[in-house]
């Protein structure tokens, strides 16, 4: 049953651009499968009570790589997305291991991962004469191109981010199936207990950490070589970073199609309330989904989809004790 | 170059006066209340805003204007208490964190909405003062000395009066002291009001600093955590330092490299002390 709605959506969303819907319809529905993608990325780690509000250190590290990569050395953000996302590991290697090893966790990972973002975007700032400061910098134009992942047409970029998306959930099933699933959960619950039942438990974090940043970072490349824009604050940063812990939460960040039903929420909720109300009240839309969000935090913890989900599961499981 | 040095110094001593008072209130709703209040620095923000309209639009006095904005915090901090801290007391830590860092994007947009995104300030022209080769700004002066004599009080109140023998009842022990016949509800209540006047009084410091704009809390919010963190959390003395410390490195750091870099040296520091220090420089506790 699951498993034929599942089939069946992914069946509409691939016909969809079919159907002659205006390239606006597709502009929403790309953006929403790459942010999707992130947050599936930042729950990677996220549902495991590795709570991160730095992911916007990833997501800038792997787009600034790529898009200087491809600027200054003409090289093709396939390979740029590549190197981004071995650094964007590697800098979660470092800043891992040194959490996990001085045993930083909770709140004070979470504060810890957000000054790492907010340093990634001061970086990006003070290296001005590369990046181009706040100001940003844009990717040179190459017409439609698949080495260079660029198209003039949106259908093209509507299918790719769409691929992507659906590797993301993939990988969350593998994650799901893994040994690092059952020691991950394990850890996440009594990390003590699991440490002394022979878990290694530095290791699992770090190599789910380190998974999550270079998704995320490709990610970034993803949504920099869309809109051919790259700006530190829309990137890097604490804005970002929230952004997107929040789409996960606000989906529920424990059920695979939660960071996207969340992300789908927020973006269609912001472009809804920026089409009828304009330009001008453009942060209505955002008071309206900071209220919802703190909102959701207190009233359903689980997020929207995972609240759901637990509902279902409870009505076709009835308690077995 | 010792010239620099010595105002950058100066100059940093005064901005710690103040950084102290903004952490202060943080370190206070953290020990009480057992909450990391993410969007503080914006609710100094909003008071900015607060005296700013009632300066330009309505050309209140000063000072009338200032009062306003203290008033008006200190509601906003009961009412922010009632409406999102109260409902998550017995939620987790991370909820509670993620909902105060969602506050933080209702309030910078709607500063943005009502404000809009140009920078807003208020005039006030006062000399400079000048001790041999350092040159201060009145208002950086005042803001010090203003800051400290707040601190003064709030020690006192917190030391000799029997609400603050309850404030820190409360920090110290919730279930002992609610056993002693203290009411934490009221406690935690008042603990926000105090917290929420504190940021109308900074804003009133820093109005004459500093123009306003949307994103302006945001870099004192997380200035605000590297001090509470460097110094201990819920550690009030630590915290006193920790500010000293952190406006004198960003002072002199941002006049020899950028502002930016500043900012980067300082939250480098707050990640090392996060890492190998969590308990703060003057803390003792072992847990975290």
């Amino acid at each position: 049953m699951r498993h034929w709605v599942t089939a069946g959506v992914l069946l509409g969303v691939l016909l969809f651009p079919l159907l002659k819907v205006s390239p606006y319809v597709l502009h929403i529905a790309t953006l929403i499968f790459i942010w999707a993608f992130i947050a599936t990325a930042w729950s990677y780690m996220g549902r495991f009570g590795l709570v991160s509000l730095g992911h916007g250190a990833f997501i800038g590290i792997g787009a600034y790589t790529a898009g200087l990569m491809f600027n200054l050395e003409g090289l093709s953000p396939w390979i740029g997305m590549l190197l981004g996302g071995a650094l964007a590991a590697l800098l979660a290697l470092l800043v891992g291991w040194a959490c996990f090893r001085f045993g930083v966790m909770g709140d004070y990972f979470a504060l810890l991962t957000l000054a790492l973002g907010e340093i990634v975007s001061l970086l990006l700032v003070a290296f001005r004469d590369h990046t181009g400061g706040s100001l940003g910098f844009t990717l040179k134009r190459v017409g439609t191109s698949w080495l260079y992942m660029q198209f003039e047409d949106k259908t093209h970029f509507y299918y790719l981010a769409l691929a992507f998306l659906v590797g993301a959930l993939f990988l969350w099933r593998w994650i799901d199936r893994s040994k690092m699933q059952k020691a991950l959960r394990a850890i996440g619950e009594d990390e003590v207990a699991a440490a002394t039942l022979g878990v290694t438990t530095i290791r699992y974090k770090l190599k789910i950490t380190m998974i999550s940043a270079f998704v995320a970072a490709v990610g970034g490349v993803l949504y920099a070589q869309y809109v051919t824009y790259l700006n530190p604050h829309t990137l890097a940063g604490v804005g970002p970073s929230l952004d997107i812990a929040f789409k996960a939460i606000l989906g529920g960040m424990f059920s695979l199609w939660g960071p996207t039903v969340g992300t789908g929420i927020i973006v269609l909720l912001e472009e809804y309330i920026r089409v009828n109300y304009g330009a001008k009240y453009i942060g209505l839309s955002q008071i309206a989904y900071g209220i919802a969000l703190v909102s959701l935090i207190i009233f359903l913890p689980k997020g929207i989809y995972g609240s759901l989900e637990e509902r279902f599961r409870r009505r076709k499981t009835p308690a077995k004790n | 170059m010792e010239i620099l040095f010595l105002n950058a110094l100066a100059n940093g001593i005064l901005l710690g006066g103040v950084l102290a008072l903004l952490a202060f209130g943080l370190n206070l709703i953290f020990g009480v209340v057992k909450v990391i209040h993410m969007a503080y620095g914006q609710c100094v923000m909003l008071g900015m805003y607060i005296i700013y309209t009632l300066r330009s639009l309505y050309e209140v006095p000063l000072v009338a204007a200032f009062a306003v904005a203290v008033g008006a915090m200190a509601l906003w901090g009961a009412l922010l208490h009632l409406l999102v801290i109260r409902p998550l007391l017995g939620a987790e830590r991370l909820n509670q964190l993620l909902a105060l860092a969602g506050l933080i994007i209702v309030f910078e947009n709607l500063a943005h909405v009502v404000w809009g995104a140009d920078l807003r300030g208020v005039r006030v022209d006062l000399p400079v003062v000048s001790l041999g080769n350092i040159y201060l700004k009145t208002s950086n002066l005042l803001a010090f000395l203003g800051a400290l004599a707040v601190l003064g009080i709030l020690y006192f109140v917190l030391q000799r009066t029997y609400v603050g023998l309850a404030i820190r009842a409360i920090a110290q022990d919730t279930e002992c002291a609610r056993l002693m016949g203290i009411n934490p509800g009221r406690i935690y209540l008042l603990t926000l009001t105090i917290g929420g006047a504190l940021t109308g009084l900074i804003a009133a410091f820093f109005s004459p600093i500093y123009s306003v704009h949307p994103h302006f809390g945001g870099s004192f919010t997380l200035m605000a955590f590297i001090i509470v963190v460097l110094g201990g959390m819920g550690n009030l003395a630590g915290g006193f330092l920790g500010a000293f410390i952190i406006g004198i490195v960003t002072s002199v750091a941002a006049v020899f490299t950028s502002t930016e870099l500043a900012e980067i040296l300082a939250l480098v520091i707050f990640i090392l002390v996060v890492l190998v220090r969590p308990q703060g420089l003057l803390g003792t506790r072992g847990a975290r």
